[in-house]
């Protein structure tokens, strides 16, 4: 390893067990809420992995849209709807499970088998000179490009959304309104207004003694 | 750090929650699993922009988090209409989407 960044090593061996770890967590818990408390610590995990990959901005996103709001979001739906009790593994059919985990093992096999070569080699270590096979450049590394003045890499951000990929900036923008939209008119209570009393008579929620639940 | 560790973390990532997604028969946890694919995806998009010195992925990996922001937003609306409707959420429930 290059002198300097042992560091750097340390941090992403701490964070990438933990995101490891907390993700296998995630998907093997039986209790959901543990399980989206597992997904934030594995979403901690991977904003301090942006840290050290120079991208401080990315972090606090990461941190204030992943863990802040949409675990909320997850928690409080889990919480709302009571569904943290009965969720059980498919654990009668060993072969199944046995047979889901070779594929994600065959998977994850295959994706690594792409990535070992040209991107561990010693020209994937950013501030080495050397070029290797398959890739043309060696890694340049952010702190180059972003320019002294904008340790944060915010401007370097911001310059390329707003120039380049402006439409797409805009397109999220709209997208980020008709989801809000769409979530309101889905979410909506139906049976607060007069006009939809049958719809609400057949939620079994509100009105446990129907008889046309089917409907 | 070379950016293959990074690569490679996220295959891992990405294979968990395939198999969250494959495994488990809850809808929430599909969710919670899509977004551990999204997350690795994000953490290759900013290894590659480290590594090329590049704004691109790093631009991409900004717009990922809002449409996975609009994503959950709309699918946890669903999955509450849903829930009030059929009363659960286990995908292997016959004609769970069939009005």
């Amino acid at each position: 390893m290059i002198e300097g960044l042992t560091g750097e090593v340390l941090a992403f061996v701490v964070f990438a067990g933990i995101a490891l770890g907390a993700a296998i967590a995630v998907v093997s818990m039986r209790n959901l809420v543990h399980g989206a408390l597992m997904l934030v610590i594995h979403l901690l995990a991977v904003a301090g992995l942006y840290l050290t990959l120079e991208s401080q901005f990315l972090a606090i996103v990461q941190v204030l849209v992943y863990a802040g709001a949409i675990v909320v979001l997850f928690l409080f739906v889990i919480m709302l709807l009571g569904v943290d009790r009965d969720d059980l593994l498919i654990v009668h059919d060993r072969r199944k499970v046995a047979g889901i985990v070779a594929a994600g093992l065959i998977v994850a096999g295959a994706m690594t088998a792409a990535f070992v070569g040209p991107y561990t080699s010693e020209a994937s270590v950013c501030g080495s000179d050397v070029t290797a096979v398959g890739i043309e450049q060696p890694c340049v590394g952010l702190a180059a490009a972003q320019g002294p003045d904008d340790a944060a890499g915010v401007a370097f951000l911001g310059r390329r959304l707003f120039t380049r990929y402006t439409l797409v900036f805009e397109l999220s923008a709209v997208l980020l309104t008709v989801a809000t939209i769409g979530a309101v008119i889905l979410a909506r209570r139906r049976d607060l207004l007069p006009e939809d009393e049958d719809l609400a008579a057949a939620t079994p929620v509100q009105a446990p003694t129907t008889t046309d639940e089917e409907a | 750090m070379p950016t293959g560790a990074y690569l490679i973390l996220a295959a891992a990532v990405f294979s968990i929650g395939l198999v969250g997604v494959m495994l488990r028969r809850n809808l929430i946890v599909l969710f919670m699993s899509i977004e551990l694919m999204l997350n690795a995806v994000n953490l290759t998009l900013v290894a590659g922009s480290r590594m090329w010195g590049n704004a691109d992925g790093q631009v991409f990996t900004f717009l990922i988090i809002v449409v996975a922001a609009a994503e959950v937003v709309v699918g946890l609306a669903i999955l509450v209409n849903l829930f009030f409707r059929r009363g659960t959420v286990d995908v292997d429930v016959p004609a769970l989407l069939r009005s």
